[in-house]
Order: C-alpha cells, then structure tokens, then sequence
C-alpha cells in the first residue's frame, strides 16, 4: 500500500500509539502548570474552562488569554528587601521554611547512605566472610519492609529521645537516621551489583605493588565506583524529598519539617484557591523532575542494579 | 641484630593479615548497627506496644485485648474491605496496562529513549503531589474534569461528583463493591504513578524472552495474542508474580496519596487499613490498637517479601 511495507506500518502504528500514551501520562501534569497560570477569576469560573482565552464573541482567543502569575506570587509572597544579595526577599513558608529543610534532610541523608552502603557493598562484593549470605538475604528482606509499620515505634522513641533533652540534638538528627535506616538497604544492594561489576585484578594489582587494601579502595575502586555512587546519591535524594508520613509525624515544631508537610498545610489553608496550589505542587517537584531529565541514565542504572537484579 | 629481624615480619605480617581479615567487619558494622536501631528495634518494639496500653500512669499490659478490640471495630472491616477492592483494582490495572505499554516499547524504535523519558515522570512526582494534582481536576464545581462529569447531560441523571458521591448499595452484604466514585479515581491515579516502574520492569523480563522462539511459534502460526498468551506470559511469570507483590506491598503500606487526594472520605468511602492506621495512632491517640493494626499489616507485608524472595531465587545470587 503507497510503497510502505506492512513492516513499517507496524512501526507507525506502535509509534502513534506510545505518542497518544506519553500524551495521557503527561495530561495531569500539563493541566497543574496550566492551573499555576491562571488567575482567580478564571479559577472560580462555572463551568470551568480549560484556557483562561474566552471572550464574549469567541470560545478561544490566543490574542485574549489572561495568564497570571498570580498563584507563585502568592506561594513565593515577594517582599523588598534592603542589604541582601538580591533587592527582594521570598517570604513565603514554603520557600524560606520548607523547601530549606528539605534540601538539608536529603542532601545529609543522601550523603551517610552513599558513605555507609559504598563501604557495606564493597565488602559484601570483595570479601567471602562467615554469615555474609545470610546478612545479605535479610538486608534484601529489609529492602521490603515498608514505613509505615515501623512508624508508631519510631514515634515512641523520638518522643524518649526528646524527653532525654539531649544536648545538640533535635527532632532533625533522628530524622535524618530514620530515613538513613529505610533507604540504606536497597543502596547497599545497588553498590554490591556496581562493584561486582570492577574487575578485582585491578586492586590486587595495587595491593601487589604496595598498597594497602583500604587505601586499594580508596584510590583504585572508588573512583571507578563513582558513578554507582552518584546514582545511589540521586536515588536517596529523591526518596527522602519525596518522603512525607515520617516527615509529617516525626518532628513536633512544624518549622523543621520538610516540603512535603508545607504543602500538604497549604492545602488545608487554599481550598478554593487552586492555582496557589498548583504552583505549590510546581514548585516542589521542578527541581526533582529537572534532576531526572538531565540524570535519567544515572537513574535507570540504580533501577536495574537494585530493582529489578534485585 | 640480623637474628631478631625475621620474627618481627612474622608478627607483623600476622597482624597486617589480622586486619585484613576484619576489615571487611569493620565495613559492614555502621551498616548493621543503623538497621539494627531503625529496622529491627522498631519492629520487636511494635510487637510490644501491641500487647500494652497507654495509660495516663504508663505502660499497661493488655494481652491480646488490642487485637479483639481492633477485630470488632466496624471501621476496621470497612477498611479491610477498601483494601481489597483498591488492591484488587489497582495491581490490576497497572499490570494490564504497564504490560501493553511494555510490549509496544519491545522493540527498535528510534524515539524509545524519549518515549521511556516522558512515561517515567510521574514515577518521579511524590505520591502527596500526584493527589494532590489529581484532586485539582475534580474539585467540586471548579476542577478542569468536573465540568465533564458533573454535567448530567453526559453522565446521567445527576452527573458525577467524584470527591462527593457516596458509595452505591452493596452488592454483596457489607463489601464495599460497587465502590464509590472515588475509590475509582484513587486506583486510578495510584496506577498512574505506579505504571512507568512496572512497565520497565515487565519490559526488562520482556527482552530476556528469545525472540527465536517468538519467531519460531510466528513461523508455526501462532497469532500475536497466542504468543503472549502461550510464550511470553509463561516465561515471564516469574516477573509478574514479583510485579503483583511489590504492587500490593506498595498499595498495602502507601498513605500519602489518600491524604492528599480524598482525605479517607467521602465519609470513609476510601479508608483504607494504612489510612486507618495514621487515624487510630494519631488522630485518635489510640497506640495500642494502631500497634495491633500496624502489626497485622507487617504480617502480610512479611508473607508478600518472603514470597518475592522465593520465586526470584535470591540465595543463588547471595553467593
């Protein structure tokens, strides 16, 4: 048919069909930034519509749209400012409480999980040990295990902590251990798959040669691990800022908790008010969905290494 | 001086073996001791807090009294039964789907790097946000999608208020099927995030299938669905049995999505056990009846990871 072999048809008709899926997968996320741009007028409009481009003569005008930052501006409440680096200052909670403290709970997080499963899964690939299958089958167990159970006995010891009035300690630290805890298991795993994958002559070459075994891992294997180590950075990062119950129910001042709660107060205090709302949401999940279009390989190389070998 | 020097290399290269030899312990202690505190502990103490109740003097010993008391709560199997309806309908869903989507990837395409890209954003969105985006669209009056559903002309009579519509009459004694419009919505937009995440696992067994055999059973006649059906499934079981546990463990413990999206209602239309067990534990302060819940959840969780385990055979590469 027109000189295109069924063959190619095919193809066509499986390229359409992804296209119209990505379009679906794509909608909810196209319609909150089209929420975030519109004003308060076309919000509480009955029946809504989907373009704020009506006019009384036409359904759609392009010429007539009234887009408006309305929504960031009331998330971000710009206030000017004297002396600082910039001549306005972000007074909203969301940026100048919350995302902040969500930026210190991943980042330190991402940091003691890359450090304590760099060096776990290092010995588990390198090293043949008494109990080293048994300790690796009950951290791929623990791999499984879910928040959520552990949440009430969680609570019970941060609420003992707290009572201990430990000097330097907040509810931030405990934080910060819990999520270590429940991220650390499958990082383990995903660094064993990435340095299995080093050929271990290369360290007995150093070790040959005078080196010894821990500064071998240091300068001969780490670097080579690096990239297993930044995809394991990511992941966690990813995982703690999208975390919201333990955030939620484990710190009790409501100034150090993370995005994910400031958004979830939001909610409660705009109910009518959804472009705020939307470009809350925005907000928050830019900078992650930014971080996977530029570092998907990274991603999808953790993924296979831990999900799906493991 | 030349007789006492080969002695000394002796202890030393025996020392120098002696921490090579604990090295690797050394490495895997922070690992364990965090486990130990955050994993472990807080699941014996579980355990504990579910026998015992607060009371204002401390720690009471109650027995099983938690569990019977949580066994005859009604809310307790409404719940049950949310569960099992939003379970049955969102592993469902997502393995249908995420196994079309899939077998439309298994193949040579120029674009399949772009089209893996796109799919894979919402997996990325944290589950509060996905509610929260999708409540957006059918806030009552005002959400895009509400004009749509809630015109009776196109859903008659009244048209659909999805956040407000109770649940219709039962068709089975007390379980909640048919389900109300918004466990509907709640499976929907949970499969939506879970989708890109089974469908490149579903896709990464896919490739493993020769395409041999595939050729050859499409040289014998075998029909596209005939070679799913008789080749592909058969060979990928293993996969989608570990893509149904890890759904139903995901959908069994996930509680950010019915926070943002329904709030547990309308009513408690979408009250599901883990839903259930924030309520218990902290709205009503009620922590030995949430222990019991919290326990029986790990139960299952328990039944669905050691099930996992077996059928990927994991001993075999712990070695």
């Amino acid at each position: 048919m027109f000189g295109i072999s069924r063959r190619q048809w095919n193809t066509w008709l499986v390229n359409l069909a992804l296209v119209v899926i990505c379009f679906f997968a794509l909608i909810p996320v196209a319609t909150t930034v089209l929420i975030s741009f519109k004003g308060e007028r076309d919000i509480i409009r009955k029946p809504p519509n989907f373009f704020p481009c009506d006019t009384p003569e036409r359904a759609f005008d392009p010429a007539a749209c009234r887009w408006s930052v309305e929504g960031y501006q009331r998330v971000l409440s710009p206030k000017p400012s004297e002396g600082g680096l910039l001549p306005f200052a972000l007074t909203g909670n969301i940026v100048r409480i919350y995302i902040p403290n969500s930026f210190l709970y991943a980042i330190s997080t991402a940091l003691i999980v890359v450090f304590l499963a760099g060096m776990s899964g290092y010995a588990f690939s390198r090293y043949r040990f008494r109990g080293r299958s048994a300790l690796l089958f009950a951290i791929l167990a623990i791999t499984g295990v879910p928040l959520l159970t552990n949440l009430l006995a969680l609570y019970q010891m941060g609420v003992t902590i707290r009572r201990a009035q430990l000097p330097f300690y907040d509810d931030r630290l405990f934080l910060i251990a819990v999520y270590t805890g429940f991220f650390l298991p499958l990082s383990v795993w995903i660094a064993k798959g990435f340095f299995d994958a080093i050929p271990r002559e290369l360290e007995e070459a150093a070790v040959i040669d005078g080196c010894s075994p821990f500064s071998a891992l240091l300068r001969i294997s780490m670097p080579l691990a690096l990239p297993g180590l930044m995809a394991i950075f990511l992941l966690t990062f990813v995982n703690v800022w999208n975390e919201f119950i333990a955030g939620y129910l484990l710190i009790a001042r409501n100034e150090l908790k993370p995005a994910m709660f400031g958004l979830y107060e939001f909610l409660g205090q705009n109910i009518i008010n959804l472009q705020v709302i939307a470009a809350a949401c925005i907000l928050i999940a830019l900078p992650i969905v930014i971080l996977f279009v530029f570092a998907r390989r990274s991603f999808f190389a953790a993924m296979v290494e831990g999900a799906i070998k493991g | 001086m030349p007789s006492t020097s080969p002695p000394q290399t002796q202890t030393k290269k025996k020392r120098r073996e002696r921490t090579r030899n604990l090295l690797p312990f050394w490495l895997i202690l922070p690992t364990v001791l965090v486990l130990l505190a955050i994993q472990v502990y807080p699941a014996i103490y579980t355990i504990w807090l579910s026998l015992h109740e607060r009371q204002p003097a401390g720690w009471e010993y109650v027995g099983v009294n938690n569990f019977t008391r949580l066994f005859n709560m009604g809310i307790f199997a409404e719940s049950a039964g949310h569960t099992v309806v939003f379970l049955v309908g969102y592993t469902s869903l997502t393995l249908v789907l995420g196994f079309i989507i899939a077998l439309l990837l298994n193949r040579k395409l120029k674009l399949s790097g772009l089209y893996v890209t796109l799919l894979f954003i919402p997996w990325i969105i944290a589950d509060i946000i996905v509610g929260i985006v999708f409540r957006l669209l059918v806030v009552p009056d005002y959400g895009l999608l509400s004009g749509i559903l809630q015109n009776p002309a196109i859903f008659p009579p009244n048209g659909i208020s999805v956040l407000t519509a109770a649940r219709p009459p039962s068709w089975v004694g007390g379980f909640p099927f048919p389900p109300a419009a918004a466990m509907v919505y709640l499976i929907m937009a949970s499969a939506w995030r879970a989708l890109p995440f089974i469908t490149l696992l579903l896709l990464a067994a896919m490739q493993t299938v020769s395409t041999e055999v595939v050729e050859s059973s499409r040289m014998d006649g075998a029909n596209g669905w005939q070679v799913v059906r008789h080749i592909m499934i058969p060979l990928m079981l293993p996969t989608l049995v570990v893509a149904l546990f890890s759904l139903t463990l995901g959908g069994m413990n996930g509680v950010g999505m019915v926070f943002s999206l329904t709030g547990g209602g309308p009513g408690s239309a979408t009250e599901v056990l883990s839903y259930l067990l924030y309520v218990l534990g902290w709205s009503q302060l009620n922590f030995g009846r949430a222990a019991a819940l919290a326990l029986l959840i790990a139960v299952i969780n328990w039944i669905l990871i050691l099930g996992t385990l077996r059928v990927t055979r994991v001993e075999e590469r712990t070695h």
